[in-house]
């Protein structure tokens, strides 16, 4: 299997690979997409739509309409600009009148939205928000807590409670958005790796499906272009497949280094100091996982495009026969991506120890959660176990298809190659 | 003595039967020709015994020894459907083949120069085969087949495709190798081309050896009682002719089978009595041609 032989197809590979135009874009492109799209991200994430918003407060009780004021005017959102807020007293029978005549103002955009606190608010605290776009999470969370500053002002004002009292009460609630704050705080921490086990996903994703795709492009040439008879002239097809293989497998792994190197630098020297949220929780060991996985998995589907391109003896034919393998990456890359937003999806601990799965969920996985050694040592023996299962079998149909032209060959038939005394 | 001995060779696709029990051997120094119509299993004969294929049955020997993998080394091979890497460069694919059969370093390279000389390619050798012409890449490809001096030369239907010169050139190039007593082994449905290069030949159909040999014992064999004739005029009088066996039209020539070897002066009177303008009259005489459509009764595809 492994002969001088290969040797010489592996350093063909390399050199037809490593030095193509191609290889050379993708590898110096990718990162450039890639931070793109996060620096696209992080613009669209700080030009935030409510700055510039336009609301309408409207209380039933003359006095909460006075706190509430006093209270957004003391509020950021509003000092800063980014929030215009006019406040009004009405009943609820006048509100009606009043949401139809801003019915114009809202759906124009010139009003962002009216908050109508009820007289019943007051007691259970519900207000009602009226907009074009109601679901509103950024404006409810901005607005949240200087509304209840303001009702909790109200409540308490009757009661004849001291000044001190109030306080004691305010600060509750400051207590309580406290907490949310070491809720952000943990959100912040994890957001690095975050980014880098949304990175790892989309490099093995991208990484995989485009060598893949010049695998396939490649035994498909070779087939259609006959020089595959010649080849095998001089050596045997598991050669030619190995060292095609291996030659492919390398260029990836090259790449990926190279990908992976402003990572490696950031997680292993100090020269460079991120900003606390952005630290990476992972170690050298995780990025030799990360490349072994990697060249374990890339050396699985190579074998899988490359016994594609042998069925088939044109791109279009190849192309629409590939999908149960694109299938094997697409569904794990969509697993992966689920489990960013619920790190303890069950479906990912699972996928992340399934044969082909595992080679793009457990990376991500590592990133973001603590995963067991045993879960690791067991996707290592899945992943190498699938590659030793599948090469026999992937190797036997190439064997065959790689001489067979004409007829596009049905799958039923593709099975019979595989009892085929070749 | 046989440089190659191929045995009981069997091979089947599915059903069909490809190659059916065929063996024959190919002399030391000889041009050997593997004759047969499209589809007759000249490819896949050749296939095993270059080990492309692996046989359902049969061996091949080389001078007496089971065939290894080590005999790919010593075997140049022009497949009938001739391919290269578009992008690679010339110089870059003639060393990447020599290699493959394990010869590589400045000899090779420096023959392989040499080769690029002689077929006129010497200022192509940086270029990419996709900017050769075709007939040019047939050269790189002849090139490649022999650039690691191989001691058998296998060829599949190595004319097909060819333009004029190139086909001379490749005939050049067989007859060099034949003068180096290398072994050349070629497939062919050309008749006319296998007639004059071969020394022996090994004629299949459906998968079957029809005949096998040296051309001369064939076609002293087969050339008996027979008449090759080219002739204008009226010749239906032969036609239940006492002297007449059988007649065959080939197009071109008229194949007469006369009952008795001594009979074909006897047949020539005949001619030249009716006024039958004779252009050329061959006695004992048969082409590769007509044997084939004597043994399998069948016409051939003739090209020509």
């Amino acid at each position: 299997m492994f002969s001088k032989k290969t040797l010489i197809v592996i350093k063909r590979e390399l050199r037809d690979k490593l030095f193509s135009k191609t290889f050379i874009l993708m590898t110096v492109l990718i990162p450039v997409f890639l931070f793109g799209v996060l620096g696209i991200q992080t613009f669209l994430m700080s030009f935030e739509s409510d700055s510039g918003s336009q609301l309408a407060i409207i209380s039933e009780n003359i006095d909460l309409t006075e706190k509430l004021q006093s209270a957004f005017n003391e509020a950021p959102i509003v000092k800063s600009g980014s929030y215009k807020v006019t406040f009004e007293t009405q009943t609820k029978a006048r509100f009606d009148a009043y949401l139809d005549e801003s019915k114009k103002s809202i759906l124009d955009g010139k009003l962002t939205g009216i908050v109508f606190i009820p007289q019943k608010a007051e007691q259970d605290k519900k207000v009602e928000y009226y907009s074009k776009n109601p679901n509103n999470n950024t404006l409810f969370n901005k607005t949240r807590n200087i509304i209840n500053q303001a009702l909790i002002d109200l409540y308490f004002t009757g009661r004849n409670l001291s000044a001190e009292d109030i306080t004691f009460a305010r600060e509750s609630v400051d207590f309580s958005s406290y907490r949310v704050s070491s809720d952000e705080k943990i959100e912040e921490e994890g957001f690095g790796n975050q980014v880098l086990a949304f990175l790892f996903t989309f490099l093995l994703y991208f990484s995989l499906i485009f060598l893949g795709t010049m695998m396939m492009r490649a035994v498909v040439e070779e087939k259609n272009n006959r020089i595959v008879e010649l080849l095998l002239s001089s050596i045997s097809s598991k050669e030619l497949m190995t060292g095609k293989i291996l030659g492919n497998g390398i260029t990836g792994l090259i790449q990926m280094a190279i990908w992976l190197l402003p990572v490696i630098v950031l997680i292993s020297s100090s020269i460079f100091v991120l900003p606390a949220e952005f630290i990476l929780k992972i170690n050298l060991v995780h990025i030799v996982y990360f490349l072994f996985n990697f060249f374990i998995g890339l050396i699985t589907f190579l074998g899988l495009f490359a016994t594609v391109g042998a069925i088939f003896d044109n791109d279009q034919d190849a192309q629409s026969g590939v999908w149960p393998i694109m299938i094997l990456i697409m569904i794990p890359f969509f697993i992966s991506i689920a489990m960013l937003s619920n790190s303890e999806n069950p479906i990912a601990t699972v996928a992340s120890m399934v044969p082909f799965a595992s080679i793009i969920v457990m990376p991500a996985r590592m990133t973001i959660i603590e995963v067991p050694l045993w879960q690791f040592a067991l996707a290592v023996v899945v992943n190498v176990g699938t590659l030793l299962l599948i090469f026999p079998a992937a190797g036997k149909i190439y064997r065959v298809g790689i001489l067979m032209t004409g007829k596009k060959p049905k799958w039923s038939e593709i099975i019979k190659w595989l009892k085929y005394k070749y | 003595m046989n440089a190659l001995e191929v045995k009981n060779l069997c091979k089947s696709f599915g059903i069909v039967k490809a190659v059916d029990d065929v063996s024959f051997g190919v002399p030391e120094g000889s041009i050997f020709g593997l004759i047969g119509r499209n589809g007759a299993g000249k490819t896949t004969t050749i296939r095993m015994m270059m080990n492309i294929y692996l046989p359902d049955a049969g061996e091949v020997f080389l001078r007496g020894e089971k065939v290894t993998a080590a005999f790919k080394d010593k075997v140049g091979y022009l497949p009938e459907e001739r391919g290269l890497y578009k992008k690679m460069k010339v110089l870059d694919t003639l060393l990447y083949f020599a290699e493959l059969k394990g010869k590589s370093g400045k000899e090779v390279e420096r023959k392989a120069v040499e080769y690029l000389e002689k077929f006129e390619l010497a200022d192509r050798k940086l270029s990419k085969i996709e900017d050769l012409s075709k007939g040019n890449q047939q050269k790189v490809q002849f090139i490649a087949t022999i650039l690691h001096d191989p001691e058998f030369v296998i060829l599949d239907e190595p004319f097909s495709g060819l333009d004029p010169i190139n086909t001379n050139l490749l005939k050049e190039i067989i007859l060099d190798l034949k003068r180096q007593g290398r072994v050349i082994i070629f497939s062919t449905h050309l008749m006319d081309f296998a007639e004059r290069l071969c020394d022996h030949i090994t004629m299949i159909d459906q998968g079957k050896v029809l005949l096998s040999g040296s051309l001369k014992e064939l076609k002293s064999k087969y050339g008996q009682k027979h008449v090759s004739l080219n002739f204008s005029g009226d010749i239906s009088f032969l036609k239940n002719h006492p002297i007449i066996e059988n007649i065959e039209d080939f197009g071109s020539t008229l194949g007469i089978k006369v009952k008795d070897p001594s009979q074909t002066q006897q047949l020539l009177k005949l001619l030249v009595d009716h006024n039958v303008l004779v252009n050329k009259f061959d006695a004992n005489e048969i082409s590769l041609h007509e044997i084939f459509i004597h043994v399998t009764g069948k016409e051939s595809e003739n090209v020509f």
